[in-house]
């Protein structure tokens, strides 16, 4: 289950990034990670998950 | 890759059967063509990791139940058109209930949401449990179904777990399942390089987890962990397919915000009624494979699904059907 | 019971037309009924409906739409457009300022392209009785050079004219609260017949993606269409917000774009920027996609395309 896609957080307010996502920009809700400005996460369901480093696929 | 994946295939030499949990990876093993480079003598056969697939059919009777009733329904959008006794979600929204697809649970500010998903979607949906939206939830955790599968002697020789539910729950859980297992990411090189890391622990018998996939570390995501566990307590879970799983579910903890307690009245009279054509028990089991399915393809497709196998763009029917 | 399967473009719908059509009776000497429009001689005639999907979007509305949608099914059927019909149908309610920025829209279409509307049609329905709006353009054009779907030969090559998904992306952008994506919504006409000598079949991907439109080819053809995932072309932030939506990109609607065959490739991709050559026509049937690891096939879509996150 779960398509979770990687982007970086552009900014960060609150709870909520701003996430893109290769071009594509989305509110994404953070309270499920610590993560900071130009931190890759891999988003699920509107959420981070995960902050990710930027090869992680290749790992 | 390949080439190593052939070779120690031929040295096992019998046929190899292995399961991969997630709908997700079943999607993924379909979307890249995987099956088409695979050697002959080993079968990928997908297990229940599909939230569609495995929510009971009464628990989608009750959904429509409530729709039908005046009540703001919001689900996932792969949940709609799963059909329950008699009509699915998608029916019962052309005949003007009130229901909407959401992308995220943070999306839902009132009514009840229908909490469908594992591990990966549960911390979601306790995030709204935490803002006072009303649940309906049929949430389920992996591990207990994977030990089911191993204790009920299917002839499951290896596992693939799912990637994002270990993203949460960590890889040190599946440890006491008694199976050769790789936590695998999505990439077709990455599924590869796990169905070969898998190859080797069968060959030599080991009944270890290795884990494939970067972001998973070995005890997982602590405040997701935390929220789940704060908004639910283990309950006992019915499987399509594979029955009560002792465990195996998460129900809302406060009562106030439980759709199945403010609900009660109204759901107490819902009686789910199985399609006996539907084989839909046997394929997230792994005995049958969507094309041993009688119904397949014929009283069974994708514009009129019998169950939630071929309804699912995750579904091993659906899959198959689209892919072949 | 219609159900809203019967209108997406899939396997459904193409069996409810064939009903429809047995029942309508053969076409007497006009030809290409089952093609993007219909010929009699050089004179070609098509017709499509639109309906309210939005009504606005990133890159144009349900005006453009409906006047570029049919401008291209005369363009892929190798018809330069005459003159179009615009028959509306409003909903009781609907802001009047609304439908001046379409009707603009569609002015500002027919300009550019050259092909005027000439008569129509304007009614209105009781509130409820139609969602805001309805729209049907149709289509007369001169045939030039005839390109049925039939006309796909093993050994050809097939280009898509720009990248793919582009509208679906634009509409689910809009939908699910990213950013902006937009829509491909214009005519092929002029890109089209710029290299209109080197093409032997044609067809937009609207409805159905490149998944329909290449199933079809294969179809009437009777030819297997492999292509080469790594050419395809698809814009970044579009695959990403269809990936993310669990939404086939091959299924997804594009509405300014054209595939074709051709025994020239280099020809098409050196007059058309942003084409590519995808993928080649074989003997056999079936339309397939290489992967990066791998074969499989690709179907027909069936069913309406709803946004899935497991």
């Amino acid at each position: 289950m779960c398509i979770a896609y990687p982007g970086r957080i552009l900014e960060l307010r609150g709870g909520t990034a701003v996430v893109d996502f290769s071009g594509a920009r989305k509110d994404v809700n953070c309270m499920l990670v610590e993560a900071k400005v130009g931190d890759m996460v891999l988003v699920h369901a509107g959420f981070a998950i995960r902050v990710v480093d930027d090869d992680y696929k290749d790992k | 890759m390949i080439t190593k994946i052939n070779e120690i295939a031929r040295e096992i030499g019998r046929e190899i059967k292995i399961m991969e949990v997630c709908g997700t990876h079943t999607s993924a093993i379909a979307r890249y063509g995987i099956k088409s480079v695979l050697p002959k003598n080993i079968r990928l056969v997908s297990g229940p990791g599909c939230p569609v697939c495995v929510t009971s059919q009464h628990d989608i009777d009750c959904m429509i139940e409530l729709a039908l009733q005046g009540i703001h329904v919001s689900t996932y959008g792969d949940m709609m058109r799963v059909p329950g006794s008699k009509s699915s979600l998608d029916d019962v929204r052309m005949k003007g209930a009130k229901i909407d697809v959401v992308y995220s649970a943070d999306e839902v500010k009132d009514g009840v949401f229908f909490g469908v998903g594992f591990e990966t979607t549960a911390p979601m949906t306790a995030a709204a449990l935490k803002r006072q939206v009303a649940v309906y939830s049929v949430h389920k955790l992996i591990p207990p179904a994977m030990k089911l599968l191993v204790s009920e002697k299917y002839g499951i020789d290896g596992f693939i777990n799912p990637g994002h539910v270990s993203v949460i729950i960590g890889s040190d859980v599946y440890k006491d399942i008694a199976a050769p297992q790789v936590v695998s990411g999505f990439e077709p090189e990455n599924i590869l390089e796990s169905i070969y890391k898998l190859l080797l622990l069968i060959k030599e018998r080991r009944n270890e987890v290795v884990n494939n996939y970067s972001p998973v570390s070995n005890e997982g995501n602590e405040l997701a962990k935390r929220l789940i566990s704060e908004h639910f307590k283990l309950c006992d879970s019915e499987w399509r397919g594979l029955g009560k799983i002792p465990q195996s579910g998460l129900e809302v903890k406060d009562s106030k915000l439980n759709a199945k307690t403010i609900y009660s009245d109204v759901l107490k009279n819902v009686k789910a009624k199985e399609n006996p054509a539907c084989n839909c028990g046997d394929i997230l089991r792994g005995i049958l494979e969507p094309r041993e399915c009688r119904a397949f393809g014929k009283g069974c497709i994708p514009e009129r699904p019998l169950g939630p196998c071929m309804v699912s763009g995750e579904g091993a029917c659906r899959i198959v059907f689209e892919n072949d | 019971m219609i159900n809203l399967s019967h209108g997406s473009g899939g396997k459904e719908m193409d069996e409810l037309i064939k009903e429809i059509r047995a029942r309508l009776k053969s076409p007497g000497e006009w030809k290409g009924a089952d093609d993007d429009a219909a010929y009699l001689g050089d004179i070609v005639f098509t017709t499509d409906s639109f309906i309210a999907t939005p009504l606005f979007f990133p890159g144009g509305d349900i005006g453009k739409i409906a006047v570029c949608g049919t401008i291209n099914d005369l363009s892929v059927m190798g018809a330069k457009p005459i003159a179009l019909s615009l028959g509306i149908v409003c909903e009781e309610g609907f802001l009047k300022e609304q439908l001046l920025k379409i009707v603009d829209s569609i002015s500002k279409v027919c300009e550019r392209e050259g092909v005027p509307v000439v008569t129509g049609d304007f009614k209105v329905t009781e509130k409820g009785k139609l969602d805001k709006i309805m729209i049907n353009t149709a289509g007369v054009g001169k045939m030039v050079k005839p390109l049925a779907n039939s006309g796909a030969k093993p050994g050809d090559a097939i280009i898509v004219s720009g990248p793919i998904a582009q509208h679906s992306a634009a509409l689910l952008a809009a939908r699910f609260g990213y950013s902006p994506i937009e829509s491909d919504c214009g005519s092929v006409k002029d890109r089209i017949f710029s290299v209109i000598q080197d093409i032997n079949s044609a067809k937009d991907p609207t409805r159905g993606g490149v998944a329909a439109a290449l199933n079809e080819i294969s179809e009437k053809s009777n030819v297997k269409i492999v292509i080469d995932e790594e050419s395809v072309p698809i814009n970044s932030d579009a695959k990403a917000v269809l990936d993310m939506l669990g939404v086939d990109i091959y299924s997804s609607a594009s509405e300014g774009i054209f595939v074709c065959t051709t025994q020239n490739p280099e020809a098409i991709v050196r007059k058309l920027s942003g084409s590519a050559v995808i993928g080649k026509v074989e003997s056999g049937s079936g339309v397939f996609l290489k992967t990066r690891v791998g074969v499989r096939k690709i179907h027909k879509p069936t069913g309406k395309l709803i946004p899935r996150i497991c």
